[in-house]
């Protein structure tokens, strides 16, 4: 019975595993079938030259530069602000915190890993109107605003990793450094922090990849269909997931439907250079503060 | 010749979550000695050493009171005085564990890092220091060529010796050991055990065993511990002369 039970549970993790992949497998496919055929260099930049789209001599009106600019530029400016708050919120919570308090900030960080997006963009929404009222009326909604929202959306992420990486160090290797002399901040910086840095990436490519395909949070906030680079973090722009949901719902041919899958292909694309990045600049990080 | 005096403990009592762990403890342990501290698991053999350090500190719901004091450079410090900061007396009192604790990163960063935690900078003056503290436990000519590698990847009791050389490296006047030998083959044992006796000529060693045999090879005295109470007096196992 019992080793009826083992082999069926391999078989079923096997079944799971092979499920999984054969699933994305079939994901990615579909998106080569219906929109490989768009991937060229028109399907980026239209009619215009690459070079000259690229030193931002002219603008590119249909193509898909201005979106996977306000794409990497939405990517970067959230995790800029959610990496170093999200960061040293993990610190507190793992290392200066406990009793009721960190019970309550557990509660409050649980709560807004479960908010829907669409809140979060309704509340970047709703702060956009109040400072348009009670302070400009240049204020509208913009990158910034979507910056903060998707920095809030994934902050719980960036939080929870961090804590968590932090708690599960070995007791032993905790106490090695106070042992050697090392002050509290001493230890965190130089010991903990570098030695939880696998799992704080794990958390920021999660938390990358969740700002990259959000789509709720910037059609509230900024994202448009047709706004050319931003000129500014204060002004609207164009985003990849905000095109795919607007081709999917309003496209007038085949032609443009495929342009969609084409976008979907070049969001899968940037999202695995993101995670290859990250893995490099772990494994970099690790090499540099540990090993040299 | 009767060996001055490097820790005194007065009316020592440690508590944790207020239930008493350590009672009444006075007693006084010589310099450049080996002190054993016996006795069954649970008992505060590992509490007390932790005391010497104030590594106790870093644990939740612990308190203490009585009066500790050790002879730091040429004066009596009361070890608990908050003036003195816990991160100075641990430069001091170096501290080696039961288990094998390399840092995880190389070789030669785990035995520079209380260097850098005590900002000493100079890339001479640490690269000098590394090469000291790993040919006294000798380990240098095993690991010279290799001092960037990962310091977990050595054996078990390369990484003691490694984490000897650690606790070393800042010349500390007091080594607490706490079942240094425990996790190690008789072989690595042996050279453990060969190392703490060169070294009570530059330290003061308190260590923590089991081994009635160990203690009978090296110690200089023996304490046993019982229930929180150190119960037996002091037993020489060598004269001063010896040392």
């Amino acid at each position: 019975m019992r080793r009826f039970i083992e082999s069926s549970i391999t078989v079923f993790s096997w079944a799971a595993g092979l499920l999984l992949t054969l699933a994305l497998l079939t994901l990615v496919g579909y998106l080569l079938k219906k929109g490989g055929s768009t991937l060229d260099v028109s399907l980026i930049f239209g009619d215009t030259a690459p070079l000259d789209a690229l030193m931002l001599r002219r603008q590119v009106f249909d193509g898909l530069f201005p979106a996977i600019i306000g794409t990497l530029l939405l990517i970067t400016g959230s995790m800029l602000i959610a990496i170093p708050v999200g960061i040293a919120a993990g610190i507190y919570m793992a290392e200066y915190c406990s009793g009721r308090i960190k019970s309550f900030f557990s509660l409050l960080f649980d709560i807004l890993a479960g908010v829907p997006s669409i809140v979060v963009g309704l509340a970047g929404l709703s702060l956009t109107i109040f400072l348009h009222r009670y302070f400009s009326t240049q204020i509208t909604t913009s990158l910034l605003i979507s910056c903060l929202s998707l920095a809030l959306l994934v902050l719980p992420y960036l939080i929870r990793t961090t804590q968590t990486a932090l708690e599960s160090i070995d007791p032993l290797i905790r106490r090695t450094a106070p042992a050697l002399g090392a002050s509290r901040l001493q230890n965190i910086v130089r010991v903990l922090l570098p030695n939880s840095i696998s799992e704080i990436v794990g958390g920021i490519i999660l938390a990358t990849g969740r700002c990259a395909e959000d789509t709720a949070v910037i059609m509230l906030t900024g994202a448009v269909a047709s706004a050319g680079l931003p000129r500014s973090i204060f002004n609207q722009y164009e985003a990849l997931p905000f095109y795919i949901y607007y081709i999917s719902s309003q496209y007038t041919g085949p032609e443009e439907l495929a342009r969609g899958y084409g976008a979907a292909i070049l969001l899968i694309l940037i999202c695995a250079g993101l995670l290859l990045t990250a893995l490099w600049m772990q494994r970099r990080l690790t090499t540099l503060l540990l090993y040299r | 010749m009767e060996s001055p005096i490097k820790i005194s403990t007065q009316a020592l009592c440690f508590y944790y979550h207020q239930q008493q762990v350590l009672h009444d403890i006075s007693l006084q342990l010589p310099t450049n000695r080996i002190t054993a501290i016996t006795g069954p698991s649970g008992s505060g053999k590992s509490t007390f050493l932790m005391i010497l350090n104030r590594l106790w500190e870093e644990i939740e719901g612990c308190s203490i009171s009585g009066k500790v004091t050790v002879e730091l450079d040429g004066r009596l410090q009361d070890i608990n005085n908050k003036a003195l900061p816990a991160r100075v007396l641990r430069r001091k009192v170096g501290m080696v564990f039961q288990q094998p604790n390399p840092l995880p990163m190389s070789i030669f960063k785990n035995i520079s890092f209380p260097l850098r935690l005590a900002h000493i900078s100079d890339k001479n003056q640490t690269g000098h220091a590394v090469e000291n503290a790993l040919r006294q436990v000798h380990l240098w000519d095993e690991v010279k060529d290799r001092l960037n590698d990962d310091g977990r990847r050595l054996s078990g009791g390369q990484q003691q010796r490694l984490c000897l050389a650690r606790a070393l490296v800042l010349k500390p006047e007091v080594l607490l050991l706490d079942e240094p030998t425990s996790s190690l083959d008789p072989e690595a044992s042996a050279a453990i055990e060969e190392l703490l006796l060169a070294l009570k000529a530059q330290c003061t060693l308190i260590m923590v065993s089991h081994y009635q045999d160990q203690i009978q090879r090296i110690a200089d005295l023996r304490f046993e511990v019982r229930e929180g109470r150190f119960i037996s007096p002091h037993t020489e196992y060598k004269s001063a002369s010896d040392v």
